[in-house]
């Protein structure tokens, strides 16, 4: 909403500079997003609230100055004209009688028509160009000039037609018949519905009621009679209008907020009143459909609830003096409690919070003191969110770096990874385009189009993970879950003093993620199976909780990887927390020395390592502590089929220092498991 | 060679130690006498010319000499502070010039860091951390909040809705007493459902912060994104009143942007809250002088606050007359696009590493 100082000064007397104005309008509520100096006057452009459409005038901004400054509105309250007496009959001016029909006062609940005779419509004088060009509004002539001005003084919007070009003296206010056509005067013919009400003559639309007129019986140099519509329509009407015809209008949008039923008579009686001023026209007839006589509420306010709520005492006169200053008429006060009567234009004003909102307003934020609550502790919940953070900062620990990706994902790339969008996923009703359409099920699409991104950003290594939410149908349990999303792509070069060592990203990075990532979880029945031809299954307790895999061609080539290969994890994070075991109980250290052996074997390739040191583990009882693959070697001294291991065995008494004695036959014991049960060769 | 000779030496010596100063010239000092070419090597190649008689005399004296040097090198390194790179007498140097050698750290994005440190901020105050889901009932979202069924914030262009039905199981609401036109499940458009939610669940006093992504149909610019993150607070109790979220907010906002920034509470309008605020903060660029950041006004939107409105309790249960309460929330792109000089939305959601590795 634009005003300038100069307008505002007509309502109201102003003795602050117009920077002071506008810190002071910001401070209250109505935000001054711009102002500028121009042609000796001062534009502000104010950000008003949906909850104010009474400030969407120049009259609703004066006021908020007088209650703010403490001056006096400059406003005649009179709307009694010369001309408009109701004696005077539409054939004594020469004109044929005229009625105003409304179908629906839920639609309509006002309607005034003026008939102002013998206009001379021409271009408008320069002080109200010049008005209207400061706000942005551009001129036509003076009649439609100045509907606008009163439009943007009192914020009712009107309408002038060519009353000469009415087919009938009947105004209809009804809604569209279905396929009614109508050109509105930006030259575009509308095609109406039903549900978009119109003003009708008797043979067809002449207006969309508050957004725009028609053509046919628009002003023009030409007219010599016209019909002034002052209204109120139904907001919501105005709205479903406005979205349907894609029309927006400075009358739809100060409809769609709604409009003070208090102001319509008065605004008519001005606008008249110029007409009559600048376009010498004589205002011959006014008549009405609809109630003008208007309800107000009277709001009791507890005084002690002011100190109450915002933390400071404001006094009982100040209270008193912010709201009479706003219009709110005391109606009785007592010791402990006044009420107000809320005047027509606060139709946001309907309870006490909404009074103790203008007190503090008006007094000013910036009066109201600091403080700190008493808080009282809680005991949080074992909380997920800790929880979830832990496992990030594991993974940023392993080199990870997080992403973050849109939630909504593009049916093609779903296709690309196998992913059918007819049963599993969840649609959006109203998407923003094509390629957002579905909450994704699953995180590795949008993860791997994060890595193809980042490969045409040249990036020789990426490795990243995402903590989010995943999305599919369910009637049993919550349509979303928590998942864990990790990808990883290309070669890590380390540069080591002994040269450079080059680490291709592959299956067992994931896992090697994965098992740190449990143990430090306090997770250790956890397994790594082939998975049919998908990948490698990620179990925790036997329980499958998520999938290790290569993206195949197709994803691949969806998402123009090239050479390259991309290895994947997803698992719910849901179910892996909740295997999470972060008690620990401490063991002691050590007391004696251990003694440690290796042995390399050469094994069939089909044998699982897992087997090999569980049998190992159960053949050293309890004086192996500990049994790991310490080397790995396959190529031109080991025969096809099979593989070389180096396998480190610790052996180690909790009561003494074992001697070389005592561990020599342990060990060969368990170095026989490897022959006898997996017939390893000992090399 | 004689014993004079060394003698000369040894003074030599002495005198070029003092005036070394940088571990350069050491080296270069460190060259000249114990070098493979060096003096030293020089003096225990006359040893086989010499007689035998002489040998062991001159021998020793040598040593000696090879020795002081060792020491006064070594008592000059200290001096100097230059470490020993060569332990046990190696002669291999080591390229110290070379990257160093470590496993890369990964990073958080920033988002998560920021979104953590508002969080962290109001738990250190006592306020606790609750997550709520990210489909969300009509009810929830607008309804309960006081949102009026005909506010345009229901409207299929600030609000994504989902091709489902409702849930039969709705924690805290059956089904059956939704009023009729929340049948609708929809993205939730900020994280204020959760208020709902720990409401209807848990009586006062709540101290409430939640972190999450919300969603609305905004079309994507530099400053806009159809996905973002917000963090939302609340606090819930007899005596909650409009000075303390002022005094709570004056803590989040010096914890982030610094001791010396200034803030202002501007009267706005939300549904949920009244009175409402909007917060500002001086310009963390231009100290409030006025610069394109800001639009030359000096300050900040950074978010919205208010007490909560009696009617936001009244669909919970709970009586206004009784608890008040305030809430707040922010968007955290925002905030760490002020904090970090982020320009453009779209790059936290571009995953770009080199955008990721600078956080």
């Amino acid at each position: 909403m634009k005003v300038t100082y100069n307008w505002l000064k007509d309502f109201v007397d102003i003795r602050i500079s117009p920077r002071e104005l506008a810190d002071k309008l910001t401070m209250a509520g109505l935000e001054v997003a711009a102002s500028e100096a121009k042609k000796g006057d001062f534009i502000f452009e104010i950000e008003v609230t949906s909850n104010r459409p009474d400030c969407l005038s120049v009259v609703g901004i004066a006021r908020e100055v007088a209650a703010i400054t403490g001056k006096k509105l400059k406003i005649a309250t009179s709307c009694k004209l010369q001309a408009t007496r109701k004696n005077l009959q539409p054939v004594a001016c020469g004109l044929q009688p005229f009625s105003i029909k409304i179908e629906d006062n839920n639609d309509c609940p006002l309607y005034i028509a003026r008939i102002i005779k013998d206009v001379k419509v021409g271009p408008s004088p320069d002080w109200l160009k010049e008005r209207l060009e400061l706000i942005g509004c551009r001129s036509v002539n003076s009649v439609v000039d100045i509907t606008n001005y009163i439009l943007f003084s009192w914020g009712e919007p009107l309408h002038a037609f060519d009353l000469d070009k009415l087919q009938s003296r009947e105004i209809i206010v009804r809604r569209a018949q279905k396929g009614e056509k109508i050109i509105t005067i930006d030259g575009e013919q509308r095609i109406l519905t039903p549900d978009i009400l119109v003003i009708a003559d008797k043979e067809k639309p002449i207006a969309i009621a508050g957004i725009m007129g028609g053509e046919d019986t628009e002003v023009t140099e030409n007219t010599k009679n016209i019909l002034l519509e002052a209204a109120v329509f139904n907001s919501l009407i105005i709205r479903r209008e406005r979205q349907r015809l894609g029309l927006q209008s400075e009358s739809a949008y100060r409809f769609e907020r709604g409009i003070d039923l208090g102001i319509v008579n008065k605004a008519s009686f001005e606008a008249a009143k110029l007409i009559q001023g600048v376009a010498g026209g004589k205002p011959v007839i006014v008549k009405h459909s609809g109630s003008l006589s208007i309800k107000r509420q009277s709001i009791k306010l507890e005084l002690s609830n002011v100190e109450k709520l915002l933390g400071v005492d404001i006094g009982r006169d100040k209270i008193k003096r912010i709201l009479n200053n706003l219009g709110l008429k005391t109606k009785t006060k007592s010791r402990n409690d006044f009420k107000f009567e809320v005047p027509s234009h606060r139709a946001d004003v309907s309870s006490e919070i909404d009074l103790i909102e203008e007190i503090a307003r008006i007094s000013g934020y910036e009066n109201i003191p600091k403080s700190s609550p008493a808080v009282s502790p809680q005991v949080g919940i074992a909380q997920m969110r800790d929880m979830v953070s832990l496992t990030k900062n594991i993974l940023v620990g392993l080199g990870l770096n997080e992403v973050i990706t849109y939630s909504f994902v593009d049916k093609e790339l779903l296709k690309a990874f196998g992913i059918q969008c007819a049963s599993d996923t969840i649609e959006i009703a109203n998407p923003l385009n094509r390629e957002q359409r579905i909450l994704r099920p699953n995180l590795i699409p949008s993860l791997a189009s994060c890595i193809s991104y980042n490969l045409n950003q040249k990036q020789e290594y990426i490795n990243i993970f995402e903590i989010a939410k995943v999305f599919s149908p369910s009637s049993q349990q919550e349509n979303e879950n928590l998942a864990l999303g990790i990808a990883i792509c290309g070669v890590k070069s380390l540069l080591l003093e002994q040269g450079l060592i080059k680490d291709a990203a592959g299956f067992l990075h994931l896992k090697g993620i994965l098992e740190v990532l449990f143990k430090r979880l306090g997770i250790s029945d956890y397994s790594f199976t082939m998975d049919d031809t998908r990948g490698m299954a990620v179990s925790i307790n036997r329980e499958k909780i998520g999938l290790i895999n290569r993206l195949g061609r197709e994803s691949l080539d969806h998402l123009d990887i090239k050479n390259k290969d991309v290895f994947v994890l997803e698992l719910s994070l849901d179910r892996l927390l909740a295997f999470a075991n972060l008690r620990r109980q401490f063991k002691g250290l050590p007391k004696y020395p251990g003694i440690s052996r290796d042995i390399s074997v050469v094994l069939k390739e089909d044998i699982a390592i897992d087997a090999i040191l569980k049998a190992m583990r159960d053949k050293g009882l309890e004086l192996l502590k500990e049994v790991e693959v310490v080397d790995y070697y396959k190529g031109k001294q080991i025969p096809s089929g099979f593989r070389g291991l180096t396998i480190s065995c610790l052996y180690r008494s909790d009561e003494r220092t074992l001697t070389e004695a005592e561990v020599n036959p342990v060990h060969a014991l368990v170095c026989r498991v490897l022959i006898d049960r997996f017939r390893a060769q000992i090399r | 060679m004689s014993s004079m000779d060394i003698e000369v030496i040894k003074n030599e010596i002495d005198s070029a130690i003092q005036n070394i100063n940088s571990a350069l010239a050491l080296e270069a000092f460190k060259v000249k006498y114990l070098g493979r070419k060096g003096i030293i090597a020089q003096l225990t190649g006359l040893i086989p010319t010499l007689s035998l008689d002489k040998r062991v005399t001159y021998g020793q004296q040598v040593n000696n000499l090879k020795n002081k040097l060792l020491s006064i090198i070594d008592e000059k390194q200290k001096k100097l502070n230059i470490p020993t790179l060569q332990p046990n007498g190696q002669t291999k140097a080591i390229d110290i010039d070379l990257p160093g050698v470590a496993q890369d750290l990964g990073r958080l994005h920033p988002i998560t860091q920021v979104m953590d440190e508002i969080c962290t901020i109001f738990v250190r105050m006592g306020f606790s951390v609750v997550e709520g889901p990210e489909i969300e009932t009509e009810y929830n979202n607008f309804t309960g909040l006081n949102i009026p069924l005909e506010h345009p914030s229901r409207d299929v262009f600030d609000t994504f809705y989902l091709k489902l039905g409702v849930r039969s199981q709705e924690p805290g609401v059956k089904a059956s007493q939704l009023p009729t036109p929340n049948s609708k499940l929809l993205l939730r458009s900020h994280t204020s459902p959760v208020q709902i939610r720990v409401m209807k669940s848990r009586k006062p006093p709540l101290a409430v912060v939640v972190p999450g992504r919300v969603y609305r149909p905004d079309a994507t610019d530099a400053s806009h994104s159809f996905m973002f993150h917000q963090v939302e607070g609340f606090m819930v109790d007899k005596d909650i009143k409009f000075s303390d979220l002022k005094g709570v907010l004056e803590i989040l906002a010096k914890n982030i942007f610094g001791q010396d920034i200034k803030m202002r509470f501007r009267p706005h309008f939300f549904p949920f809250t009244e009175p409402s605020a909007e917060v500002d903060i001086s310009c963390i660029i231009c100290k409030g002088k006025g610069c394109s950041v800001c639009g030359r006004k000096g300050w900040l939107e950074i978010l919205g606050s208010g007490m909560i409105h009696p009617n936001v309790f009244k669909n919970v249960g709970y009586d206004p007359k009784k608890y008040t309460g305030f809430a707040f929330g922010m968007g955290v792109e925002r905030i760490a696009m002020l904090k970090y000089g982020i320009d453009d939305i779209r790059l936290f959601f571009e995953n770009d590493l080199r955008f990721l590795k600078q956080f």
